[in-house]
């Protein structure tokens, strides 16, 4: 798929481009407004990323633009101004998605893969895990064809962050931010992961051994899938 | 006291004070006054008698050796000249008795012995003391009167000139001092007066205003754009290190210190974002209007915390005595608030320790309670704690940089919601939260 990252942070632009290029994205980067102007007008993309604050351009004017002529593109909107303002008007005017800055990598991705499942319709997204089967778009955890309906919401997010960046290490700062990301408070230590990962494996095991769900240790934990 | 109402007090009681003084010695005056005037009347008279016996020979009155007496028909008055055998020589005025007919009647009485042709003669006249005091009354009554319609009439005034006099000096302090809601003053408007004490007091409370203003607006603009600016290196930073950790080529061991440069980043994220959070709420850039129940609100706060108790053990009870619908709020700030306090009780709690929440009618109020038994708070600690990056002693082994409760506060005082604290150290402390009318559905 490809992606026009629009970001006048060359720093960050750069790391958002080996990222997502790791992921299989194919990216161009614009480092300034009209440069990206001159490529929504030629080109097609599947994702446009969007930094609201750029030196030459106004952000949102940025995004009518390659609205017009990139209709069917995905927008997501990358801002250090955290203005609510901001985000329902980039909202009102046919963005897909907004991540203020700073923003974990991961979750851009998992941003755009949910925009994907979105915007291409992916019915029945299910993942085979063991004896388990997760269907990422009900939301439930079936063995042998019965829910497990013990599992939580937040424990069901976790298990399919996981799944999303499937064989990877994901830390716990990267599984925290992922579903308390948006809470505010002054606890910058919360081993509070650990927790939740014990309570989803109690519950899993009650049906079956959930080996798959894998601490990586020291680091963070992981979903091995064997492809 | 109000200074109006002070002037106004000083000046009814200092005049009835004087008045009262006057009217009390009013019947003293005036029966001076009656004395004097009354004495002279009958050396006047005795005067006139004098001469007449002078000029007309003492036959004019005594006629073979009979006696004058004269009294006018109602007998307030009356002379009367005899011969005169006693040894002394009167010449007095005093208040005597009289028969004169039946009636028995005080006199103001002038004796007065004269010689003519070698014989002594007596010359009595008298006035009766009635028709003398009898202005008295009237004369003091009608001087009442007029001292308190008088009197009236000055308070009025007074009242009237001290009311015009003193409006500008109300007009500020209604304005400037109590209609200024601090950190929000609203633009100056002069208070229009000639007295140059006002003047000079409403400048001053401007410009100190301004001043006051000026510093603060610069504290929020300072906070709003440094955490602005910080954004964008933790961001770049943060996209750093994800990547170099997704790295496959790099060994566990400096993944390790990859996280641990993780962990800090977040540190230093979460304050800024705090921060950032705190000056938005200052400068009033969020919507307040959101619809939600308090036991909703709760039972949220709830289900993203629940997990955080397992650690210690500690039990949670929610009592929803009464529930209601808030309106006009800013449901995420509110989530937060709740967040914030509900996590400083697990947080600062004993291992099996509990935490209750209710909800409560107190007094026309709605109530929200927090109740934990953790370490509590001291005394001297207290009125610090929702200062920015003030530790206590007790929280300093726990993961935190102080802006758990100045976030609290901020979100309390947008919505103009109440905080109570109350605490005993080893105890327990109990949070109350009590909102105002207007945020009731």
């Amino acid at each position: 798929m490809n992606v026009l990252i629009i970001e006048d942070e060359k720093a960050l632009a750069r790391e958002l481009e080996i990222f997502l290029t790791n992921y299989n994205y194919v990216c161009q980067v614009c480092y300034d407004g009209t440069s990206a102007s001159e490529h929504v007008a030629v080109n097609l993309y599947d994702f446009i990323l969007i930094d609201l604050g750029l030196p030459d351009y106004e952000g949102l004017d940025l995004l009518k633009e390659a609205k017009r002529n990139n209709p069917d593109a995905a927008y997501i909107i990358l801002t250090a101004r955290a203005e609510i303002y901001d985000r329902i008007k980039g909202l009102d005017m046919g963005a897909d998605d907004y991540l203020a800055k700073p923003f974990s990598l991961l979750e851009l991705q998992s941003r755009m893969q949910a925009i994907t499942r979105r915007k291409f319709g992916l019915k029945n997204n299910v993942v085979e895990l063991g004896d388990f089967l997760v269907n990422l778009t009900e939301r439930i955890i079936t063995h042998n064809n019965e829910p497990v309906t013990a599992i939580t919401k937040k424990e069901f997010d976790l298990v399919a962050y996981l799944i999303l960046h499937k064989n990877r290490t994901v830390t716990r700062n990267q599984l925290s931010e992922h579903i308390w990301g948006s809470i505010i408070n002054d606890d910058y230590d919360s081993n509070y992961i650990d927790a939740h990962i014990k309570n989803i494996r109690k519950k899993l095991n009650a049906h079956a051994p959930a080996d798959w769900l894998e601490t990586v240790r020291g680091l963070g934990y992981k979903v091995k899938i064997n492809t | 006291m109000k200074l109006k109402t002070k002037l106004t007090l000083f000046n009814t009681i200092s005049k009835l004070v004087i008045v009262t003084l006057f009217v009390a010695l009013l019947p003293v005056l005036i029966k001076n006054i009656n004395r004097n005037y009354t004495d002279n009347r009958l050396r006047k008279q005795r005067d006139k008698v004098l001469q007449t016996v002078k000029a007309l020979g003492i036959q004019y009155y005594i006629q073979n050796g009979e006696s004058y007496a004269g009294y006018t028909p109602i007998k307030d008055s009356y002379v009367s000249l005899d011969e005169d055998t006693l040894a002394e020589n009167l010449d007095t005025i005093q208040n005597e008795e009289r028969k004169v007919e039946t009636d028995t009647i005080d006199y103001r009485i002038l004796s007065h012995n004269f010689f003519v042709d070698k014989k002594k003669y007596l010359l009595e006249i008298g006035i009766s003391l009635d028709s003398v005091n009898e202005t008295t009354g009237p004369l003091q009554n009608i001087a009442f009167e007029i001292l308190v319609g008088m009197i009236i009439l000055t308070i009025a005034a007074d009242q009237l000139y001290s009311t015009y006099v003193l409006n500008p000096l109300s007009l500020i302090i209604k304005t400037k001092l109590k209609g200024n809601k601090f950190p929000n003053f609203g633009s100056y408007r002069e208070v229009k007066t000639s007295t140059s004490d006002f003047q000079q007091l409403d400048l001053s409370i401007h410009q100190m205003i301004q001043t006051i203003e000026s510093t603060f607006q610069k504290e929020r603009e300072f906070i709003s754009n440094a955490s602005h600016e910080l954004m964008t290196p933790i961001s770049i930073l943060q996209s750093k290190i994800e990547n170099m950790f997704e790295q496959e080529d790099i060994a566990d061991e400096l993944k390790v210190r990859l996280l641990e440069m993780q962990r800090i980043l977040n540190r230093l994220k979460s304050i800024t974002k705090t921060l950032l959070l705190i000056s938005q709420i200052e400068n009033d850039q969020f919507l307040k209007e959101d619809k939600i129940t308090i036991s909703e609100l709760l039972q949220e706060v709830y289900d993203e915390i629940s997990i955080r108790l397992q650690d210690k053990n500690i039990s949670y009870e929610l009592q929803v005595n009464n529930d209601w619908t808030l309106v006009n709020v800013n449901k995420f700030l509110l989530f937060n608030l709740l967040f914030n306090l509900v996590n400083n009780a697990i947080k600062y709690n004993r291992e099996d320790g509990k935490i209750t929440i209710e909800t409560l009618k107190e007094n026309n109020n709605f109530v929200v309670k927090i109740i934990d038994t953790g370490l509590g708070i001291s005394e001297t600690d207290l009125p610090y704690i929702f200062n920015r990056f003030k530790k206590l002693k007790q929280s300093l082994q726990q993961d935190s940089f102080g802006l758990g409760l100045p976030i609290v506060k901020s979100i309390a005082d947008f919505h103009h919601i109440k905080i109570e604290v109350e605490s005993e150290v080893n105890v327990g402390s109990t949070i109350k939260l009590i909102f105002g009318q207007e945020l009731i559905g």
